[in-house]
């Protein structure tokens, strides 16, 4: 028989490396020749999408495009130390010293042009597209190419941003050991079969504090790649242990969850600036696999019963607490 | 507040590259004179060994056997206690460590070379069970107790918060060790510019971390030493750790020419940190209105032979096994201890994945025996702005749970 089951499981997640362990990121912001800024800083793109929402950044402090911001982090003798790419960090803590480093470069690049431009002050004056004009009288207008050509040496600035935590008691565990949290929710709905112990993921419906929102549909590929993970941990992945042998270190023993076996899934953003935060801006790398996996085990107990304390939930194991319960019951 | 590009779905700037196959992932680097590098893997979990390379060494096309005291600098690594040999000494602590390095003038005979190197283990008793780790009868790390770390958060009274309770729910959850599988397995290449600097080119979450790492073992100054980050085919916490980069580096500037590895995906399985299993032991207290007043948790993570970031883990774990929730009476005990399983790190969640796989049943379990709905018991209990969490933090912005909670639970028909 195929029953159904709803269930829901909700988590906060500490960012950073946390536990007052200094958590610093450095960037730097440069005009180029031809009026584009180029960010340096040691934050690796791991497929997350670090080098778009980091570019989205300085782009929205400059007035530029994102295809206007020349991004490099390839290369650690050309790149300041940003820290690793992990922990949920880059975005809120690399994200912050590239926004430093950029409005740096944005009061600089004001101050030049107030100067140029005759001007009494920066009252009016306008950044954007690679221009900074007065709104009042477009004429009165320069762009970011002219004042690099104006330069002996590329203007250069250069941010470090080191976030808040304090360490705890080693006895009472009294302190601040993350900061920013972030929070989630997620509801599923599952089916499982009584005649083989196999639980499907029916639909999901999944809540995401962003803070603010950089790039929604990055956020929703994590959202969705988190939610394929934990599907993967409650319900699939058997490394086979045994005395230290992973027996299963192949994939197709290693059972992961493809594409096939992906639910629909209704990804909620919700937005809540957080005021230390890049334009509000959290991380949301990690917290976005959290809440799926306690859900679906909420459900399968919704659909037939049984409460399943140890995963991974295989058939086997399942079909197992289920005729233990109907024995019991009979 | 108006935005021009926050908020905006900017096509990925890296996309066009990776779809089209144009991205350079470190398995895409061929340099001119290039030599190829294989490991010798330990195959038992816990024993002395020693090596005979000389039928190995006699194959045509093999370069070198490195092994331990082909080290230059110091033979350890590791991202908190250097407790990883680059090629392990005398001593193996897990099936899987690194032995030996051959390296060949093509990646068949390097092969063949692993296979020909003779390997006396000398076995001794080894410890899988974490709970039997914790008596330290036998030692993974000589004249180091196989606990590691203890996180201990003690919050008002825990027996007068159980006294309060209508109603206790007590378990044991066991949470899995798992494996990260990125797209890529790892792989890299390694070779000296003409000014001595040894650049590794490998996928890598923190090359500056790598780059410090690379120099200690090397023997040289950080500066002698660049990483090159190429396009990484997903990580989630399993690039933490040093894996392929020091073999290289050492393989580069002992034969002066490029040197290129590439794992096989069963290799990678054992080469690279796994999650944390946890045994999470939890006691949760609420009275009759669904409000939490007491929660006490021991929690064991199991990091294998090697502690990582298990200290950090096992925090994490301690810190977020409350759930978002406001508790007045909280007692929690998290232990990270060595065993001679596969080592454990960082892994997307970083022990706060694990322990909500407790927290979240015990919610539904004391929901129903209050006979209240799920969504009710967190509604009552959940982090709003200004509260306080089990360590003393408050909570002053940005804490939208309640939202979060709503959301899900209406679209899904549970609210």
């Amino acid at each position: 028989m195929k029953k159904r089951g709803k269930g829901i499981a909700c988590i906060f997640y500490g960012t950073g490396y946390g536990n007052g362990f200094p958590d610093v990121s450095r960037a730097y912001a440069e005009l180029q020749p031809d009026g584009k800024v180029a960010i340096y800083t040691g934050a690796t793109e791991v497929g997350q999408g670090a080098k778009t929402a980091l570019s989205q950044i300085p782009a929205e402090v400059l007035g530029l495009s994102v295809d206007d911001i020349i991004f490099i982090n390839e290369d650690t003798s050309i790149t300041p130390d940003a820290g690793t790419a992990a922990a949920t960090r880059q975005t809120y803590n690399t994200g912050n010293a590239i926004k430093m480093a950029a409005e740096e470069l944005r009061n600089e690049l004001i101050k030049i042009a107030v100067k140029e431009l005759e001007l009494n002050s920066d009252i009016g004056l306008k950044m954007k597209d690679g221009k900074i004009f007065l709104e009042i009288y477009p004429d009165k207008c320069i762009t970011f190419s002219q004042i690099a050509a104006m330069q002996e040496e590329p203007l250069r600035k250069f941010a470090v941003f080191t976030a808040q935590t304090v360490q705890i008691d080693p006895e009472t565990g009294q302190g601040a050991p993350y900061w920013p949290y972030t929070f989630s929710a997620c509801a599923v709905e599952v089916e499982v079969d009584t005649e083989t112990g196999k639980v499907e993921v029916i639909r999901g419906a999944h809540a995401q504090d962003v803070g603010r929102a950089v790039n929604p549909t990055l956020i929703e590929g994590q959202m969705d790649g988190g939610f394929a993970m934990a599907m993967g941990y409650v319900i699939y992945e058997d490394l086979g242990l045994e005395n230290g042998k992973i027996w299963n270190n192949k994939l197709s023993s290693y059972i992961i969850p493809t594409s096939m076996d992906m639910p629909e899934i209704q990804n909620i953003i919700v937005e809540d600036p957080e005021n230390t935060a890049p334009y509000g801006a959290k991380g949301i790398g990690e917290p976005v696999m959290i809440s799926v996996g306690p859900a679906i085990l909420n459900a399968i107990y919704d659909a037939v019963g049984v409460r399943m304390t140890e995963i991974p939930v295989t058939p086997a194991k399942l079909l197992k607490a289920i005729r233990e319960k109907e024995q019991k019951e009979a | 507040m108006d935005f021009n590009v926050i908020g905006k779905s900017v096509i990925r700037v890296d996309g066009l590259a990776k779809v089209t196959g144009k991205a350079i992932y470190p398995q895409d680097i061929y340099m001119d004179n290039m030599l190829f590098g294989k490991t010798l893997r330990s195959s038992v979990p816990h024993a002395y060994f020693t090596l005979d390379t000389s039928k190995a060494e006699k194959i045509e096309g093999v370069v070198k056997i490195f092994t331990a005291k082909d080290v230059p600098g110091h033979n350890s690594h590791g991202v908190l206690f250097k407790d990883h040999e680059v090629l392990c000494e005398k001593k193996v602590r897990r099936i899987g460590d690194p032995i030996a390095f051959v390296v060949a003038v093509s990646e068949k005979i390097a092969a063949e070379a692993i296979e020909a190197i003779e390997v006396k283990y000398e076995e001794i008793p080894a410890v899988f069970d974490p709970v039997e780790a914790m008596k330290d009868e036998i030692k993974v790390h000589d004249g180091k107790s196989n606990i590691i770390y203890h996180y201990k958060l003690r919050k008002g009274n825990i027996e007068e918060g159980f006294a309060q309770s209508d109603v206790i729910v007590e378990n044991v959850y066991n949470t899995s060790m798992v494996e990260h599988a990125f797209l890529q397995p790892e792989a890299g290449v390694s070779y000296v510019e003409d000014d001595g600097t040894i650049v590794v080119c490998a996928a890598t979450q923190y090359p500056h971390f790598d780059q410090l790492e690379i120099a200690e073992a090397m023997g040289v100054p950080a500066e002698k030493v660049k990483v090159i980050n190429p396009a990484v085919g997903g990580a989630f916490g399993g690039r933490e750790d040093i894996t392929l980069q020091i073999h290289l580096a050492m393989a580069a500037v002992y034969t002066g020419r490029p040197v290129k590895a590439v794992y096989s995906r069963e290799e990678s399985f054992y080469a690279h940190s796994k999650r944390h299993p946890e045994i999470i032991k939890i006691k949760t207290g609420a009275n009759k209105e669904g409000k939490l007043l007491a929660l006490e948790a021991e929690i064991i993570a199991d990091t294998g032979a090697y502690a990582s970031w298990a200290i950090n883990v096992t925090r994490k774990s301690g810190i977020h096994v409350t759930g978002p929730y406001v508790i007045p009476n909280v007692k929690v005990d998290a232990y990270a201890v060595y065993t001679n399983n596969p080592f454990c790190g960082a892994m997307r969640g970083f022990g706060a994945t694990q322990v909500p796989i407790a927290t979240e049943q015990q919610m539904d379990i004391l929901a129903e025996k209050l006979n209240i709905s799920p969504v009710e018991i967190r509604l009552k209990n959940a982090f709003t702005k200004g509260s306080q969490t089990a360590n003393g933090q408050t909570l002053t912005d940005s804490v939208p749970l309640v939202d979060c909670i709503t959301k899900a639970a209406k679209a899904i028909g549970m609210f």
